[in-house]
Parts: structure tokens; C-alpha cells; sequence
């Protein structure tokens, strides 16, 4: 059986009429990599079982249709400080078979054994894959409004797309929107960022390269921790050059003036530099030199290695040459 | 240069430097490992092959999922040592890692408190894990040892025997967190206990260890009880793409961390621990010239590293890992520091252009 096409699996997709366009400003949402994988690890590892097993009745997935892999459902926990919303990680969740609703009994097994080592995490929403918002997901959504009253709802295409720029996740909020005179709960896109701990970040970077687990030599260490901070400043490199391309072409009259954008540009030129200050000049020539410190020691220590191993070598020879004479004694 | 692009070029680089196969970039093949096949793990467990062979099991291979999980727990312990498990199966002489979950269980230094009801909770989460489609089962425990390395101490080596013996195959796998971020790469070790009466063959230690100086004792007693495992990675063609698209949003994280301002206490406690060690090294070598003296025939032959030379490299690991972090801070600090607005106004723009300010150097 052939492939479907784009277009049939386009139009396959049901229509999704509980999205909104516009895009919320109410919540900012920080989403750490860990989610990520986990949502793309739940889907391939079902997606692998369907292809072995022949079938697609995963109880954490439900068969959109031929041709296109099951869809995944689970559970987002983090925190919430403020307006501030914070995905630290997520687990999956069972579909009912006969109902097709969340199985609660297993939520809350769940639910209450990431309690006992993550005290801190709350349900913050839901996630699930596909292209798009399904009409059947609102259900979904609303049977979670006892745990969250204001559930998020994180969609991950997994789709791959080698022309793609972007991370193809999405997360959605839910918002009380008259249509036709009617109250209706409809999804609302929200911007997020990523967000990272340091460990995470240098995890990412492993697995993303896959680093051998040694590390390597100390030249191959520093060519990798060079690589990385190249490969940040060509990205700032090339945003840059966007923003000045962009004023040029202004200058030049080929773009129409938009002073909301030349404020913003202004603004951003204007942070720089971005510390100046005598307290932080201290600080951080004080660092420079803690490490300069550590670098003179560290070669003193070489040193003296150096030269015990020399004075070890001449005691050696010193003593076989005095042994021949029938004298005894150490050279030092 | 698109950074996708940049991106996949380096994969290709990495995968022929390291003799990858070519499947791995079938995203079918790359796949294959996520199938769990019960039938051919039934027929491992019945054939148990590690019975006979101490050293059967060489390799692990940890998912990105696993390592991710393990490490941010680890990290999340802070100082305090946290534990967990894996999941997953074994593939020949080979354990490979699925995925990991925590426990509710804290301990510090080297003695992790396995309490009962971890052992409730594992159980419960394995039996749920089933229900939800993530097969796999129970292939090991997972530790961090925050500052002091990746090895195994005396209750751990009681613990991964025990383990070994009631529910094979089974891997320990330790973590510190603490190193990871002032390495800025992940320190973590792969290790299988040797039955009880076994005696292993005389082999060298695959990577030198920093050890401090107060777990020394603990580490040279039991460091010939067990072996270490290569590590290897991999991910799914799913992972491989989201990791490449996430870059774009990622190096940002990359600019504004600094291990320098992070780990200032793991720094000074490694600096005391180095003046000790320089201390005994001291203490040591005046014994050995006054010893050699006396009787310089009785010196050994064959002598392992000096402990100055183990200093040496110590001071040397650290060293190197702060001059990493000052190149960054360096880096940063000529990037964003040095431009400064122009005082004079543009001469070719028009006095009363609303455009940016021309940036000069310093």
C-alpha cells in the first residue's frame, strides 16, 4: 500500500474548530527539553510496537487512521510562580477504550507516586501528537479542570520535516470566547521559551552530538566546549544580521518606516555594553585571576612532579654507580 | 551556513569517525531499538549466558530519554545523593537502557538508604508503566555521587551483588552531578559486580579517577569487586530531529551559563582537597628518600604512579575545567562589553535620522 500524500493526509485531519488564531498574553510558559524527549521517546516507542505487533491499540494512543502513526497522550507537571508556568517533565497517560476519556484511576496512581519524589511538581496540563488541535481534545481538556482549573495543552508534531525551522510544539491554554452567542471553551495559542539547568543543558548537548561517555582527551574537551560556544555566537551572529539587514533596506527606502520596530532595535543597541560597572570590572578581574592562580599552581605542582621523578631517576643511577665503588648512600 | 545543516554535517563526521553504520541513519533502523520483543527476552532469561561468564556483559547503550532523566534527578539532589531505576533490556553481551524513574529514597555520601517502601514504589510504578505500553523491565539502579566521582563504594558493590544475584541481569549506573556541570560534559559510569569468590584478571583502570582524599580508602578497597561498561548512546530519528531544531532556540543557554559562577563551592572544596593530598604526597616522599637510604635494594621495581603524579593530574583536571569556564566569560565579556555607542554623531546619516547610533569599539 502506498504512502497517502500530504494533501490526503491534510484533509484526512479532522477540522479543527475550537483553535483561536490569536495568541494569548496571559501566561509565560518555560518548557524544559526533558518534556520534549519524553513526549517524542512515548510516541516512537508505540509508534515501534504498533509496526511489530501490526496494530496500533496502545492504551496510552488512539489510531488516527491509516497511514499516519497513533497519537500519544500524557500528562505535564511543573510549577507555577506567579504568571509564570514552568514544564519541568511529564508522564502517560491511559485512554479509556470503550469511552475514549482519560482512564482517572491510572492519573491518579500516577499522580500520586511522581508525588512522593516530586513534592513540588503539580499537574499543570496535558499533551498529546498530531498536526493539529482534534475536535475530541476539549474533551479531554475539560476532564482535566478538577486537577487544573486552567489546563495547558502541549502538541507535539511528529512529523518530520527537514525544511522546518522551528520546533514543532505548540502549547495551547483554553479561553471562554462567545461564538454565535454562545460561551465556548477554545484553545489559545501561547509563545513559550526553553528553559534549561545547566546539568540538562550539558545532557542535551551529549546525547545531541552523542559524545563518547570519557569525554575524550583534554584537547578534544576543549575543541567540543570551543565548538559549542562558535556554534551560539554564529546563531547571534546571524540574528544580527538579520535586524541590520532589515535597517538597511529601511535606510534605503525599500521597506516602509515602522518606528514601533526602530524603537526596539534602538532599545536592543542601547543595552550594550551590558555591564558596565566598576563593581563587576572587580569582580571580574578577580575571577580572571583566581583562575590564573589556579593555572600557576596547577604548574608548579607539574613541576615538582617533573623534577621528583628527574631526582628519582639520578637516585636510581647514583646508587648502582656507588654500589660498583662499594659505597652507599642517596644523591638527595 | 544553516545550523541544521551544521548540525548534521557534524552528526556525519561523528558517525564515520566512530565507525556508525550507515542504518543509523535509516530513521526505521534508528528505530528498531524502541521494539521490545518478549519472546526473545524470555528466551535470554532462560538461557542466562551471564551465569557462566562474569565478564559477559561489556556494553550499555542509554537512551537520550534515560540519561536526560537521570542526570536532571541527579542534579536535582543538589548535594544529597538520590537514587533510581531503569528500565529496559539486554541484547547480547550488551544492557541497553530504556528509560529511568526515580525513587523516594535520599541518602548522603556513600550510603544510600534503600528503604522499604522504595521497594513498594518500585513495584507500583513498573506494574503501572506496563499498563501505559512501556514494556521493559527492571534492568538496573542509578545513583549520583555529587563531587566525588563515578565509582562504586562498599555498600554499593553489597548492593549491586546482592542485585546481581536475585534479579540479573542488572547494572549500576553512577552519576555526578556536581562534575557534570564544571566538566560541562557528563560524568557518569557503568559498572558490574564480580561474584563473591571471583578473582579478576589484573586489568587497568579504563580512565584515572579524581578521588577525595576522605573517600579514598573506601574506593581503593573495592575498586577490583567490580568492572566498568562501555557507554554508548541513542536516540530515536524523532529525538534526532527535535535535538537539532532545538538548538535554534538552545543557544542562548549556551551563552548565558558560566560553570565558574555555578560551582564556586565544588571548586574550593576540590582546591582543600588538592592541599591535602599535596600534604600526604609530602609526607610520602620524605619516607621514601629516607627509606631509600636504608635500603635502596628493597625498593620496588615496578612502582605504580607517584602520588605527585597523581596530584598532578588532578590539579591539572581542575585547572583545565576552570580555564574552560574563563574562556567563556572572556568570550562574553568581548562580545558584550567592548562596544560601546559612538559619541560623535554619523556622518553619513542625516542630522536629523532617528536611526541607530553607529557601534564603535573600545
Amino acid at each position: 500500500m502506498s504512502a497517502p500524500s500530504d494533501a490526503a493526509v491534510a484533509a484526512a485531519a479532522p477540522a479543527s474548530t475550537t483553535t483561536a488564531a490569536a495568541s494569548s498574553g496571559g501566561l509565560t510558559f518555560k518548557l524544559h527539553p526533558l518534556v520534549i524527549v519524553n513526549v517524542s521517546d512515548h510516541h516512537t516507542r508505540v509508534k515501534a510496537q504498533a509496526a511489530c505487533s501490526g496494530d496500533s491499540s496502545s492504551p496510552s494512543s488512539s489510531a488516527p487512521g491509516a497511514g499516519q502513526p497513533p497519537r500519544v497522550f500524557g500528562c505535564v507537571i511543573g510549577v507555577q510562580r506567579g504568571r509564570t508556568v514552568e514544564i519541568f517533565n511529564s508522564f502517560e497517560l491511559v485512554l479509556d477504550p470503550v469511552s475514549g476519556t482519560l482512564d482517572r484511576a491510572f492519573l491518579d496512581k500516577k499522580q500520586e507516586l511522581y508525588k512522593k519524589v516530586f513534592p513540588d511538581f503539580y499537574v499543570l496540563g496535558w499533551y498529546s501528537t498530531g498536526s493539529d488541535v482534534h475536535d475530541t481534545d476539549m474533551l479531554i481538556h475539560k476532564s482535566l479542570m478538577d486537577i487544573n482549573e486552567s489546563p495547558v495543552y502541549l502538541l507535539l508534531n511528529p512529523t518530520i520535516n527537514l525544511s522546518q525551522k522551528d520546533l514543532p510544539v505548540t502549547i495551547y491554554e483554553s479561553e471562554l470566547h462567545v461564538i454565535d452567542g454562545i460561551p465556548q471553551l477554545i484553545f489559545v495559542r501561547s509563545n513559550y521559551t526553553i528553559e534549561t539547568v545547566e546539568a540538562e543543558r550539558i545532557s542535551v548537548d551529549h546525547v545531541a552530538h552523542l559524545k563518547p561517555s570519557d569525554g575524550g582527551s583534554a584537547a578534544t574537551q576543549l575543541a567540543a566546549h570551543l565548538t559549542g560556544i562558535h556554534s551560539a555566537i554564529k546563531m547571534l551572529n546571524s540574528r544580527v544580521r538579520v535586524i541590520h539587514q532589515y535597517l538597511v533596506a529601511m535606510q534605503k527606502g525599500d521597506i516602509p518606516l515602522d518606528n514601533s520596530l526602530l524603537r526596539q532595535v534602538s532599545s536592543l543597541v542601547r543595552r550594550l555594553p551590558a555591564m558596565e560597572s566598576q563593581k563587576f570590572q572587580d569582580d571580574f578581574l578577580m575571577e580572571y585571576n583566581d583562575t590564573l592562580l589556579m593555572t600557576y599552581l596547577a604548574m608548579v605542582t607539574k613541576c615538582s612532579s617533573t623534577m621528583n621523578e628527574l631526582v628519582e631517576k639520578i637516585n636510581t643511577s647514583y646508587e648502582r654507580t656507588t654500589s660498583r665503588r662499594g659505597g652507599r648512600g642517596a644523591f638527595m | 551556513m544553516e545550523p541544521t545543516s551544521s548540525a548534521s554535517i557534524a552528526r556525519q563526521t561523528w558517525e564515520l569517525e566512530n565507525n556508525i553504520p550507515a542504518a543509523a541513519s535509516d530513521p526505521d533502523a534508528m528505530d528498531a531499538i524502541y521494539r521490545y520483543d518478549d519472546a526473545s527476552q524470555a528466551r535470554a532469561q532462560q538461557e542466562k549466558p551471564w551465569a557462566n561468564d562474569p565478564h559477559h556483559f561489556r556494553r550499555t547503550k542509554i537512551s537520550a530519554l534515560a540519561l536526560l532523566k537521570m542526570v536532571v534527578h541527579a542534579r536535582a539532589g543538589g548535594t544529597i545523593e538520590v537514587m533510581g531505576l531503569m528500565q529496559g533490556k539486554c541484547e547480547g553481551d550488551a544492557i541497553i537502557v530504556m528509560d529511568a524513574f526515580a525513587l523516594p529514597v535520599e541518602g548522603t555520601e556513600t550510603r544510600v538508604n534503600a528503604q522499604a517502601d522504595a521497594y513498594e514504589y518500585m513495584v507500583d510504578y513498573s506494574t503501572i508503566n506496563k499498563q501505559a505500553g512501556r514494556l521493559e523491565n527492571v534492568v538496573g539502579w542509578y545513583h549520583s555521587h555529587p563531587g566525588y566521582g563515578c565509582w562504586l563504594s562498599g555498600i554499593d558493590v553489597s548492593t549491586q551483588m546482592l542485585n546481581q544475584q536475585f534479579t540479573e541481569p542488572f547494572l549500576a549506573v553512577v552519576i555526578d552531578p556536581t562534575r557534570t556541570v564544571s566538566a560541562g560534559k557528563v560524568e557518569i559510569g557503568a559498572f558490574r559486580t564480580y561474584p563473591k569468590d571471583y578473582k579478576p584478571p589484573d586489568e587497568p583502570v579504563s580512565e584515572y579517577q579524581t578521588i577525595p582524599l576522605n573517600k579514598i580508602e573506601d574506593f581503593g578497597v573495592h575498586c577490583k569487586s567490580y568492572y566498568a561498561l562501555d557507554i554508548t548512546y541513542f536516540k530515536s530519528s524523532l529525538d534526532s530531529h527535535l535535538l537539532d531544531l532545538l538548538w535554534n532556540k538552545y543557544w542562548v543557554n549556551t551563552l548565558s551559563s558560566s560553570s565558574l559562577l555555578g560551582n564556586r563551592d565544588y571548586v574550593a572544596g576540590q582546591i582543600f582537597d588538592l592541599a591535602d593530598k599535596l600534604e600526604q604526597a609530602e609526607g610520602q616522599l620524605a619516607h621514601s628518600r629516607f627509606g631509600g637510604m636504608i635500603m635502596p635494594s628493597q625498593r620496588k621495581k615496578e612502582q605504580e604512579e607517584s602520588p605527585l603524579a597523581k596530584v598532578t593530574r588532578d590539579s591539572s583536571k581542575i585547572t583545565a575545567e576552570q580555564v574552560h569556564g574563563l574562556m567563556s566569560q572572556v568570550i562574553k565579556d568581548i562580545l558584550f562589553n567592548s562596544v560601546h555607542p559612538s559619541s560623535k554623531a554619523s556622518t553619513s546619516a542625516p542630522p536629523d535620522s532617528s536611526g541607530p547610533e553607529p557601534m564603535v569599539e573600545a
